[in-house]
């Protein structure tokens, strides 16, 4: 009965199976799109129902608890939200759908195994299991040339921050004589003042600060946003950044508080959120718009982190939660507006008040919380984090923040304004959407704003999962 | 979940009834556009009718927070959905409930995306209302975004002159000043080591040292000082006021710029108050060079909005004179001339969008003579303007002699040239009258209909009002009194 805690990781690895099976018989893409859809919801309920779980595996390099399982939940949900994005798949050749499904599927189990996964060689192996599906999944989008380079880059900047990283883990090895982050965490505080052992530890992060697209690890985003297949991006954009907050803040926690790695990470912090929102003031297209605002979250959820308090490791992982619903809502308007599978330009919005006006509000829903105003979750997720950076006393940190956040408003207020104001040149149809992208559609902008409004039960079960980290 | 409800949730119903109305605008069909405009004027019209009640109901004898509606949020961060009517807010929810009714009853002719507009209105409406209410810091901020971010859409939709530039600098000033404003928040909850964002629990003398005070009023001064029009961070205003459409200017300058103000005082000064005293004489200098400054550079325009547009920026530098004071009459006189600016400055842009609707010029010399040609729109103006210039018998006058008798006795120069200013202010209404509403007619527009019962409807009201409380001052002078001597009797001295 012990491998029943191990139950959503055998789930996924049952899933990737499956889809594997399918890829050989090749049926038809509709078949593969319900398949998915049922086994992924499925996925979801058997997260939920291992919520509770507790129990370590492996003699200590894995560990089932409320931290990871909060995680796989959320993982579970973002597979299953872009996999409801799937209905029509058009960005990727017909015969190629059950591929897209095995890798998102596998993807997915590495980035639960990494979240679990307590020792750093452990952490590694599922890292790169979560990685190597994405350099697999970027390039698969049909049509020619934007892919393939963009598949080419992710694979190379990737592999190359692994190297680092394996070096970071080895020489934090070398310092402490032990892999296992229970030890680590016991040695490390003491020895941090070394600068091998700070060294290490710092190329560590860096292995996910390159998921999170943090400055100066972001120079795959933009590119990969755009041209990888909208169903993919969208994947990118949610599952993957929340799998590599729960990393830094479980990696960052081992280090007990100490100032200096702090004070890198606020240099870090706020280097990615100028950067990040100053270069999307002039984006033309969406996707490439939300890879730069992808950036500056970064900079925004590792306040968060650094702030190494309870607050903050609770307020982070609230924040995983917001950005996951907040960048899967926009990512939905993409994916239903450009039907066609192609990349959508800001332009190409105009008139979707008329087109659509549900599809119209969740956009300005989903844009407002990218840009934190309230009532949304994107809003109280700030102020979490903001609270948190306030406790440990970084009030410039803040200040910095908010004033990143007015700039961010000007190119999330150009989107809107392409929504509801810009009429296009030619009339274009009205945009039907299903009944059930209906109700998805609603759902996401009512979490979106009842998750602002009572982050309350939420937010206590943050600070449950964050209790195993100190 | 502890709840404290003393009374009837009078409050909350208020904040309901804007939600109730948005949401029934959100599912009625875009076509129905009389039924979108019914049922805003029926939920305008309940909120207005429970604003008046709360403001009659407030038992004046006792004073304090009434209506108090107390509900524990987000324990661990000490968040509080925390609502309560005092002498300070009456007033303004007074106000607000007012000024949304008839700007609903001014907006009866739109045409197009009606149904947008008012589901924004309401979206905005209720962010006023619930900032005016709020005792909490957490929902104060909330409520002060969500009536902020409506008057994008607001404006770069329905607006008219560069209402695309208007409109964004509108928003980017507004939402820089919220920058300020959160930070602030947070560092008031965290410094005062109480984890709470109670305001009450907050005020309690000590909480902070006299230097956290100081810099944390800063913030919320300079914060909500963008919105309420201070200067020099007022050039969002005229564009913004000249750019939106009429019910949008009637809200924007009658309710939302004294949210900015009421903001420095619920926040700023309830919180900080010995950081109040020390930035004193800084906010009275600036509040006097918008009064004189918001004169002249009115006195050099010739379109029409923008005269009324630069006189709301020297009335809510009087405002800012009367709370820079640091003395009862002074507070009680610039909460006053908050409300009696609200219903003047909603007048003159409500008759002013009638005749802008009518013959599409806002321009001075253009117009001429309309009073000939539209009699009673014209009336309006001018009662508006001579309200604002502080005629007797209207309700300006008594809250801008309170401001300038308690200016006088603290800082003397500055109260003779802030008079001295309104003299003149005088002057350049009766001047820009004379120009528009006397003089020969101008034959283009002599045969256009002059307003309607129905569309005079809103004027009417908001005339009475001023009149009401012009003649009657003590309806308003006596409560805000209620709040004002408890609260500058307990300030540490």
């Amino acid at each position: 009965m012990k491998w029943l805690i191990f139950g959503p990781e055998i789930y996924f690895l049952a899933v990737a199976a499956v889809f594997l099976i399918l890829s050989v018989i090749r049926p038809t893409g509709r078949r593969d799109f319900l398949a998915g859809l049922f086994l992924a919801g499925l996925g979801v309920a058997v997260t939920l129902a291992s919520l509770r779980l507790e129990g370590s595996l492996l003699s200590g390099a894995y560990r089932v608890d409320l931290f990871s399982q909060v995680f796989k939940g959320l993982l579970s949900l973002g597979f299953f939200l872009v996999v409801c994005l799937c209905s029509n798949l058009n960005g990727i050749e017909e015969g190629r759908h059950s591929e897209f499904y095995l890798l998102l599927a596998t993807c997915t189990l590495g980035m639960m195994l990494l979240v679990s996964s307590l020792e750093l060689l452990t952490m590694y192996v599922a890292l790169e299991l979560a990685s190597y599906s994405l350099y697999a999944l970027v390039p698969l989008r049909s049509g020619a040339g934007h892919q393939t380079e963009a598949g080419i880059k992710y694979f190379l900047s990737g592999i190359a921050t692994s190297a680092l990283m394996l070096f970071g883990m080895a020489t934090l090895f070398a310092a402490t004589k032990t892999t296992l982050i229970s030890e680590l965490a016991l040695k490390l505080p003491d020895l941090l003042s070394t600068p091998m052992a700070f060294i290490g530890l710092l190329l560590t992060l860096c292995g996910f600060f390159f998921k999170l697209a943090l400055f100066p690890f972001h120079v795959w985003a933009p590119g990969v946003y755009q041209g990888a297949a909208n169903q993919v991006t969208a994947f990118v954009a949610t599952a993957t950044k929340v799998a590599a907050m729960a990393m830094l803040a479980r990696l960052v926690s081992m280090s007990n508080g100490h100032t200096t790695l702090a004070h890198v990470l606020i240099a870090l912090a706020i280097l990615s959120m100028t950067y990040g929102n100053l270069v999307a003031l002039v984006q033309k297209d969406f996707k490439r718009l939300l890879a730069y605002s992808a950036i500056a979250h970064a900079g925004y959820s590792l306040i968060g982190i650094l702030s190494m308090n309870p607050t903050g490791y609770a307020a982070a992982v609230f924040y995983a939660l917001a950005y996951l619903t907040m960048t899967f809502t926009c990512f939905l308007v993409v994916v239903k507006v450009a039907s066609d599978g192609c990349d959508l330009a800001i332009a190409e919005l105009a008139g979707l008040h008329r087109r659509s006006p549900i599809l119209a509000m969740a956009l300005m829903v989903g844009v407002f919380s990218l840009g934190g105003i309230p009532p949304t979750i994107g809003f109280t997720g700030k102020f979490l984090v903001f609270t948190a950076a306030m406790e440990r006393g970084y009030f410039l940190l803040v200040l910095i923040a908010m004033i990143n956040v007015v700039v961010s408003l000007y190119y999330y207020i150009q989107v809107l304004k392409a929504a509801f104001l810009l009429e296009p040149d030619e009339e274009l149809p009205a945009i039907r959407l299903s009944a059930p992208a209906t109700i998805l559609t609603a759902v996401m902008v009512v979490v979106i704003i009842v998750g602002g409004l009572f982050p309350r039960y939420l937010f206590q079960l943050a600070q449950a999962a964050v209790q195993v980290l100190h | 979940m502890s709840v404290e409800l003393t009374y009837f949730p009078y409050l909350s119903c208020i904040l309901l009834s804007c939600l109730v109305g948005l949401l029934v605008i959100l599912f009625i069909p875009r076509e129905r556009e009389t039924l979108v405009k019914g049922v805003s004027l029926v939920f305008s019209g309940i909120s207005l009718a429970l604003s008046i009640y709360v403001y009659c109901a407030y038992d004046r004898t006792h004073g304090g927070l009434q209506f108090v509606e107390k509900l524990l949020w987000v324990e661990p961060l000490g968040i509080h959905y925390f609502n309560g009517a005092d002498g300070f807010n009456l007033p303004l929810i007074l106000l607000t409930g007012i000024v949304h009714f008839t700007g609903v009853l001014t907006m009866w002719e739109l045409r197009g995306r009606v149904k947008e507009f008012f589901a924004f209105a309401f979206v905005l409406v209720l962010g006023v209302f619930g900032f005016f209410m709020s005792m909490d810091l957490f929902f104060l901020f909330v409520w002060y975004d969500v009536s902020l971010f409506p008057m994008y859409p607001l404006i770069a939709i329905w607006g008219t002159t560069r209402k695309e530039y208007g409109a964004l600098k509108l928003f980017l000033y507004l939402l820089a000043g919220s920058a300020l404003v959160l930070p602030g928040i947070v560092y008031i909850a965290v410094a005062s080591g109480l984890h709470t964002f109670d305001i009450l629990a907050l005020m309690q003398p000590g909480a902070l040292t006299p230097g956290q005070q100081r810099f944390a009023f800063l913030l919320f001064y300079l914060g909500f000082g963008i919105l309420a029009g201070v200067w020099p961070f007022h050039t969002w205003s005229p564009v913004g006021h000249v750019a939106a459409p009429t019910s949008v200017s009637m809200i924007h300058a009658g309710v939302l710029m004294k949210v900015g103000a009421f903001g420095i005082l619920r926040v700023g000064i309830f919180l900080c108050p010995l950081g109040w005293e020390y930035w004193a004489p800084v906010m009275a200098v600036l509040a006097t060079i918008g009064i004189v400054y918001g004169i002249f550079v009115g006195l050099a325009q010739t379109d029409l909005k923008y005269v009324v547009a630069y006189s709301s920026v020297s009335h809510m530098g009087i405002v800012g004179l009367g709370l820079a004071t640091v003395t009862e009459e002074g507070l009680n006189g610039a909460i006053f001339q908050m409300f009696a600016h609200g219903l003047m400055t909603a007048l003159l842009f409500s008759s002013l969008g009638y005749i802008y609707d009518k013959t599409h010029t806002k321009s001075i010399p253009d117009l001429g003579g309309m009073s000939k040609v539209m009699p009673v729109a014209s009336g309006y103006f001018i009662v508006a303007a001579l309200a604002g210039m502080g005629v007797p018998g209207f309700a300006n006058f008594w809250a801008e002699v309170t401001v300038f008798i308690s200016a006088l006795k603290v800082y003397p120069a500055l109260g003779v040239l802030a008079i001295c200013a309104l003299v003149l202010s005088a002057l350049y209404m009766l001047r820009v009258v004379q120009r528009a509403f006397y003089g020969p007619r101008n034959e283009r527009y002599a045969q256009l209909p002059d307003v309607s019962f129905g569309l005079g409807l809103p004027r009417m009201i908001l005339v009475a009002a001023i009149l009401l409380f012009g003649l009657f001052p003590r309806l308003m002078l006596d409560l805000v009194q209620t709040a004002v001597v408890p609260f500058m009797g307990g300030l540490p001295r």
